[in-house]
């Protein structure tokens, strides 16, 4: 029951007993009730007229560092006896230091301010405003409003650099870049040896060749290095990557996603990144550092989600990407995904799936004693062992990451394209 | 501070009524007022403050009671603004424990105190004043404005419990 409230029936009940027992007392009883309840309401705050203004340290940040967030309020109408601020903090971040909420007086014309420190993981954060109760110094009249201090907050996946991606799409583009083009040019490695041409550098002259025959001359030819399109697809189904005891293996995908679009941007290559959850999440296809601050924001925002449209692979929507791409599809993997992924090879596509391993991932944090589980475990790993072979004899490239091995290892070791040094020397 | 004045402030509420009681002769009743003394107050140390409501109406009740059998009122009416007192205290200190250990509560307990004294001050100076000051005739301009002045607050009341 409201305080005010509260007062009056006290009040309206002690007179009406001193009029019905006709009993002066009674009234002189509510006395101190009724000067109580005057003054309170004759000290009611105004009109609230209340500014004010957010600042943050950083816009962007990494999970769990320490972002400022400075908040300032004016008073632009009367003294407000008793204000209590409450900075809406969103759901996910934890205050680390400091207080967001405050209880004070603030004077005409007065400014405060407060500032405290959050973290969290990895999303998207919207601060909206913040609530401002003003009570009168009795507490019997309030006044609530909320003031809006808008502040965004992305904390974008730790991005680990990765050197090289190398990768071999049928189809590149026609800007220089890294990606070998599959046809004879300026380049780096041997492609071929055609009839020397007026133009050629001397150097590029093949004696041996040459020295076979009278009156021709050949010529090295090395393969044209080109940027390509990749189109990274991440899965985000609650079903792939939910597992019991709510631990999940999505925080894993998408800081491989984040690596991998990274250094194929780096590259010089054209990325787009597509989301598979419950909806859709497409980041149209770009080049350059401001397509990785797309691509970072679209992944601080993902989310896994479950829909009965996109519980498989058979809505992927293959026209977004251009013919005979480069796809990298990150996913723990099911049974059922082998063949839409199949589909895509054989649409043209050169698929690479980078799969952070569930089988080893759910034996981490079971019980390693129980030998039911552990035979399991087994059984299971050499089904997933069997998915991965299909895959691999579709000519499809698949990355199995145990999620204990940092993610730039693993690339380096299956997908690091060794200096141009040591291949001349074919190591 | 604001808790050494509302344990005071139960106190002497508490205390009034069991020795306005207690003087009339009621002696069943006065260690009923100091159980609740006792439950209000550890009820305000363990954060219970929606007990404070509960009690300032039994004390005002009890106060109401001690008139009705004809106690003597300056004990009423000092237990009723005792009550009063504690639970706009105990409020008071339900709205502090939303500050941050940076602010300055002290100036705002130290402010809130004396404001609190001055109005308990009055409204028992008032009560007080009532219980000695009797008008035999009372203007008819004055009884139709007071009329109309139960009249408007009643229809707050009602709003009030309306929206309530």
């Amino acid at each position: 029951m409201s305080r005010p409230l509260l007062l009056s029936l006290l009040t309206y009940g002690l007179l009406l007993a001193g009029i019905i027992t006709v009993h002066g007392e009674f009234i002189a009883l509510a006395l101190p009730l009724v000067t109580y309840l005057l003054i309170g309401y004759l000290q009611a705050p105004g009109e609230v007229k209340i500014e004010a203004t957010r600042h943050l340290s950083a816009e962007r940040s990494s999970p769990d560092s320490d972002v400022d967030v400075t908040v300032t309020v004016t008073n632009h109408g009367l003294r407000l006896e008793e204000i209590l601020l409450n900075d809406i903090v969103p759901t996910g971040l934890t205050v680390r230091s400091g207080s967001s909420r405050h209880l004070l007086t603030l004077a005409s014309g007065g400014t405060c301010t407060f500032a405290y420190t959050v973290s969290g993981p990895r999303g998207a954060y919207n601060f909206k405003g913040i609530d401002v109760q003003v009570n009168d110094h009795l507490g019997v009249s309030s006044t609530q409003v909320q003031t809006e201090a808008h502040g965004h907050l992305f904390i974008f996946p730790p991005v680990t650099r990765v050197r090289n991606v190398a990768i071999r799409p049928r189809r590149t583009r026609v800007y220089a870049g890294m990606i070998p083009a599959r046809a004879g040019g300026t380049g780096t490695e041997f492609f071929g040896v055609r009839e020397y041409q007026t133009g050629d550098p001397p150097h590029s002259i093949n004696w041996r060749a040459s020295s076979r025959y009278s009156d021709t001359l050949f010529a090295n030819e090395y393969q044209q290095e080109r940027v390509a399109d990749v189109g990274i697809v991440l899965d985000g189904r609650l079903r792939t990557n939910e597992f019991s005891r709510g631990h999940s293996l999505f925080e894993y995908a998408v800081q491989a996603a984040a690596s991998i679009a990274d250094a194929l941007l780096n590259q010089g290559n054209r990325v787009g990144l597509l989301l598979y959850a419950s909806y859709l999440g497409w980041t149209l296809p770009g080049y350059g550092k401001i397509q990785r601050e797309r691509i970072l924001h679209a992944l601080a925002n993902a989310k896994t989600g479950d829909s009965h449209v996109f519980s498989d692979l058979e809505h992927l929507p293959t026209r977004l990407f251009p013919p005979e791409s480069q796809i990298i599809f990150i996913s723990p993997l099911t049974d059922d995904d082998m063949k839409p992924l199949v589909q895509l090879r054989a649409q043209g596509y050169d698929v690479l799936v980078v799969s952070p391993n569930p089988v080893k991932f759910e034996l981490s944090y079971l019980s390693s004693s129980n030998a039911e589980v552990q035979l399991a475990g087994r059984v299971i790993q050499m089904e997933r062992s069997l998915l991965l072979q299909k895959l691999q004899r579709a000519n499809i490239h698949v990355l199995d990451w145990d999620v204990k091995e940092p993610f730039d290892q693993l690339v380096k070791r299956m997908l690091g394209r060794s200096p141009v040094i040591l291949r001349a020397i074919g190591r | 501070m604001t808790n050494i004045a509302l344990v005071l402030s139960i106190l002497l509420g508490t205390a009034s009524l069991a020795m306005g009681y207690g003087q009339a002769g009621a002696t069943a009743y006065p260690r009923w007022f100091l159980l609740l003394a006792a439950v209000w107050i550890f009820m305000h140390f363990r954060k219970w403050y929606w007990f404070s409501s509960i009690a300032l109406l039994l004390t005002v009740i009890a106060a109401a009671y001690g008139v009705w059998r004809e106690f003597l009122t300056v004990w009423m009416v000092l237990g009723a603004v005792g009550g009063l007192l504690a639970w706009d205290l105990s409020d008071f200190a339900r709205r502090l424990s939303y500050a941050a250990p940076m602010d300055d509560t002290q100036t705002m307990e130290r402010q809130h105190l004396t404001r609190v004294g001055i109005v308990a001050a009055l409204g028992g100076g008032l009560a007080m004043l009532s219980l000695y000051v009797r008008i035999n005739r009372l203007p008819f301009e004055v009884a139709v404005g007071l009329l109309l002045l139960a009249v408007l607050g009643l229809t707050r009341l009602v709003i009030g419990l309306k929206k309530y």
